[in-house]
């Protein structure tokens, strides 16, 4: 249920800026969601089309890259991918996430007035 | 015309101008903000009873819940300072709201600001209010499982409190997957074990938070 929170937060920040930058329509949508976030595509596409409905958004075309997990160790600088905790080089369980915990708006296609 | 704009924004950019409103406030306050995230009945009412009655530092309390003012009642009991919000079928709270419900508490006078989210183990961790830091809680009884079942909460809190340890001689809590699955998402957490009954493991909590309280008022007022 979590997609509906994030298409309602999506819709409000898009609706805001339409008005600010005098777009007349968006027609396509591009998301980067980190695998961390379980975020379900057919659920998220769903609730995209409920939300949208009656907003000027409505019947914009959706599309999600999922981002997969990027951790980097601390200590060595090793760079590694699955859900795992120490680093597989040196052991350490000093790690930054790089990445797979994205929810970005990547791109939209507008329309605007000439 | 069309045209292709680039944004690279966070889906929550809106909210989390508020989040970052509210940190710059609690630097300034030196203020510590605790953000508790478990299921319903996990024990976040109780941990802050408990921490009320072992900890000896003031603090106040912002509960959200779907309905019902019944936690903050029970709160009220100890003498602190609670505001509730009913999120009226919200799965979670908003740093719009929390930044609202913050002006009605005497922020000045204590040293932790606990948010008890809602109870839920999805949303309310997506969701940045601006503390300092998230403690998820799963209780025994919820099962072992449930860390890589929401890796996302539990990835991304800097304390994990397992509650209810007196029921584990009933139940087939697997601990050993527990801490393992736990290492995995957040190898640097520690994981605390909660009885509330006997107050077994609560000296750790209080210390933790004694500690990040130090720091805080060191960086702050």
């Amino acid at each position: 249920m979590h997609e509906v929170s994030l298409v309602e937060s999506i819709v409000t920040a898009l609706e805001k800026m339409m008005e600010e930058e005098g777009w007349t329509q968006i027609s396509e949508v591009r998301l980067r969601i980190g695998v961390l976030r379980q975020v379900n595509p057919e659920i998220l596409s769903f609730a995209f089309e409920t939300v949208t409905k009656g907003t000027p958004l409505e019947g914009a075309r959706l599309f999600v890259t999922d981002v997969p997990l990027e951790y980097r160790c601390r200590e060595c600088g090793q760079m590694w991918g699955e859900e795992d905790g120490l680093c597989p080089a040196c052991g350490s369980p000093s790690r930054e996430t790089l990445a797979g915990m994205e929810l970005e708006i990547e791109s939209l296609e507008v329309e605007e007035n000439p | 015309m069309k045209k292709i704009v680039t944004l690279q924004q966070s889906i929550m950019a809106e909210d989390e101008k508020f989040a970052a409103a509210i940190r710059e406030e609690n630097r300034k306050r030196g203020l510590l903000m605790v953000n508790l995230i478990g299921s319903p009945g996990c024990g976040k009412t109780t941990l802050l009873e408990k921490t009320a009655e072992l900890g000896g530092f003031p603090f106040a309390v912002i509960e959200g819940d779907l309905a019902t003012d019944r936690d903050a009642e029970r709160l009220a009991g100890w003498d602190i300072p609670v505001v509730q919000i009913n999120t009226a079928g919200g799965c979670h709270l908003e740093a719009n709201i929390v930044q609202k419900a913050m002006e009605s508490l005497p922020l000045d006078s204590v040293d932790v600001l606990f948010i008890e989210n809602v109870g839920n183990l999805v949303c309310p961790a997506e969701f940045d209010l601006g503390e300092d830091f998230k403690a998820a809680l799963l209780s025994t009884p919820e099962g072992a499982d449930k860390p890589l079942k929401y890796p996302y909460l539990f990835a991304s809190s800097q304390v994990v409190l397992l509650t209810k340890t007196d029921l584990l001689p009933h139940l087939s809590f697997d601990m050993e997957m527990f801490t393992e699955d736990v290492k995995k998402l957040n190898p640097e957490a520690p994981v605390l074990l909660l009885d509330a009954s006997s107050g077994e493991g609560y000296d750790r909590w209080i210390s933790l938070l004694q500690e990040r309280i130090r720091e805080k008022r060191a960086h702050g007022r």
